[in-house]
């Protein structure tokens, strides 16, 4: 059969093409087989691919399914925005008062959309984070896995917010950036402590942004993610947790991924209850049908 | 500048999913060099290619090839994707069954094959085999990876096309589709020899295909190739050398990829030593445009 289906490649947490997190969408996932969509997901080799389905429930927007190459998820920070952006673009939704709700097989989120055009800004509300506690081991793997870091302040904290982050503050922007990471040692920490990462974090003096982020996922072939949005989630529920928000504000641009030729910017905000929203800007790159059937 | 045409392909492909996947920019004039490798990085597909008009007078379009880190001059996939996204977008025509690719590597030219039984074909003339090395059982990085393998009737070889790789013939399809390789082993076989790594292949009774092939390059980051191109023109020249081809024949059927969820199908042409092509069907996956706004 030779079904054509509408389909979308765009960046998100990117103000130019290029400078953020590829996502692919298919727009009409309907009839799909979850086989032919880890399937497609492996074709494309984004980090995610998402199909939009019809909803189960009348209070969501749209139903949305995440697969990375290897397998599907229940949620994550970049494919939910980049998801919104694309059915909006698509005209397959409306945002009533700038609201959204996707369905997902974590629930239904709810999702923000402020500004238009190019500056459209998405945002989706992070499931919460908690801190895991860690033994002694984990400790020892942890201190040689950070043995070349320069520490800033808070000790270095596993969040688990859907994923499990090691959260990691250093001394000041210069340390994040210049940090060349130990891959292999952090492998061995996340794969011991069911961890999907580490993230590096510092405050930042830049006009643009208040905080720089770096992600490192060596043990899942990802030596280092362009723009993390589970992972500034982590830290900014992490930041929370320390009452450490004041310096930075509870509204902060985090910027991340030039260490890897990309250039995102996260907005972060943490509301009135606590709870932790990550969104940005998303560009549409490719346009078109697929076909796969 | 406006959205430029652009098609996700996957080559060496019955089935969209089976082959090896390929992303080109039609219409590529303006890009600068830079803009492509942003590109090819962002779409992290093992090549990306961008057309451009041809500069020689002969050539029916230009291409330029990059991996997500470099350009490269040629390789087999990438030019069969690409002509085959110009013929789908109908930006070239057919005259006497071939055209011809203008790449850095020179004028490459590629057959089109139609007949009433298979979907179109496109075949790419593989660089001349120039040196068949007999493996002699001194080389010891050699021996080290030939001594762990089921091997088969022809002796392992070093065998050097545009690029060397060691070619070992397994016991049988069984034998190969089982293994299980030892990549640090092939990786120091290939460093040593300055070659890209391990093929082997079987022959293969009553399938629709006659040789089943793997493709292992661990030291170039590629533990194993879903589709190789060129790898099978090398093992094709070894196998007329040793006149194997005469019962096998001249124009047979490769099964590879199915051990890492393909299940590609490439063909070979292979009569004379100069004269060998590989090829195979195109299928379309994505049909759309690009939009690349550039606006650091």
């Amino acid at each position: 059969m030779n079904i054509s289906r509408r389909f979308m490649q765009c960046d998100v947490f990117a103000d130019y093409t290029g400078a953020g997190n590829g996502l692919a969408v298919v727009l009409d996932g309907a009839n799909l087989s979850t086989e032919q969509m880890q399937a497609f997901a492996k074709f494309t080799n984004m980090s995610e691919t998402t199909f939009v389905l019809p909803t189960s429930t009348s209070e969501a927007s749209y139903r949305v399914r995440i697969f990375t190459p290897a397998s599907e998820l229940p949620f994550a920070g970049h494919p939910s925005v980049g998801t919104a952006h694309a059915v909006l673009e698509a005209g397959l939704v409306k945002a009533g008062e700038g609201r959204l709700v996707q369905e997902c097989a974590a629930g239904l989120l709810p999702m923000m959309v402020e500004g238009s055009g190019k500056d459209r800004c998405i945002s989706v509300r992070a499931p919460r984070g908690k801190i895991i506690p860690h033994d002694d081991t984990i400790r020892g793997l942890l201190n040689t896995a950070t043995a070349n870091m320069a520490l800033g302040s808070l000790p270095a904290t596993l969040v688990n917010n859907g994923p499990q982050w090691w959260c990691v503050e250093l001394a000041d922007e210069t340390a994040v950036r210049e940090l060349k990471p130990q891959l292999h040692e952090i492998a061995l920490l996340t794969q011991a402590s069911k961890a999907v990462g580490l993230s590096v974090f510092a405050h930042s003096d830049s006009a643009n942004y208040q905080l720089v982020v770096r992600a490192f996922c060596p043990d899942d072939n990802i030596p280092e993610d362009p723009v993390t949005g589970s992972a500034n989630a982590a830290i900014a529920a992490l930041m929370h947790e320390c009452m450490v928000l004041e310096t930075i504000g509870a509204t902060y641009t985090a910027s991340q991924g030039r260490e890897v030729g990309r250039d995102g910017f996260v907005q972060v905000r943490i509301d009135a209850d606590g709870e932790v929203w990550i969104g940005g800007k998303t560009q549409t790159v490719i346009e078109g049908s697929l076909s796969w059937d | 500048m406006p959205p430029r045409p652009y098609l996700q392909v996957d080559v060496f492909s019955k089935r969209p999913g089976c082959g090896n996947p390929l992303a080109v920019v039609l219409d590529a004039e303006g890009l600068t060099s830079e803009q492509m490798q942003e590109i090819a990085a962002w779409t992290n597909l093992v090549e990306t290619t961008f057309v451009l008009p041809p500069t020689q007078a002969n050539a029916d379009y230009r291409v330029r090839i990059f991996t997500p880190q470099r350009e490269i001059p040629f390789a087999g996939h990438p030019s069969l994707g690409t002509a085959h996204a110009l013929l789908a977008a109908k930006q070239i025509r057919v005259q006497k069954g071939e055209i011809i690719q203008e790449c850095g590597a020179g004028l490459i030219p590629i057959r089109i094959e139609t007949s009433r039984i298979f979907r179109r074909r496109l075949f790419f003339r593989a660089p001349a085999v120039k040196n068949i090395q007999t493996f002699d059982g001194e080389n010891a990085s050699a021996k080290a990876v030939f001594s762990a393998l089921e091997l088969g009737q022809l002796a392992p070889s070093l065998v050097e096309g545009g690029r060397k790789w060691w070619i070992a013939e397994m016991r049988d399809e069984h034998a190969l589709r089982q293994l299980n390789p030892d990549y640090d082993a092939i990786t120091a076989m290939s460093k040593a020899s300055d070659s890209m790594g391990l093929c082997v292949f079987a022959r293969c009774k009553e399938q629709d295909y006659q040789l089943a092939v793997r493709a292992f390059a661990p030291a170039f980051g590629i533990q194993e190739d879903p589709a190789s191109g060129a790898a099978n023109a090398t093992i094709a020249a070894y196998l007329l050398e040793s006149g194997a081809l005469e019962t096998i024949g001249h124009n047979y059927r490769v099964s590879q990829g199915r051990e890492i969820g393909h299940d590609a199908t490439i063909d070979l042409r292979a009569t004379r030593q100069d004269d060998i092509w590989v090829g195979g069907e195109c299928q379309t996956v994505i049909n759309g445009s690009m939009n690349w706004i550039d606006s650091k």
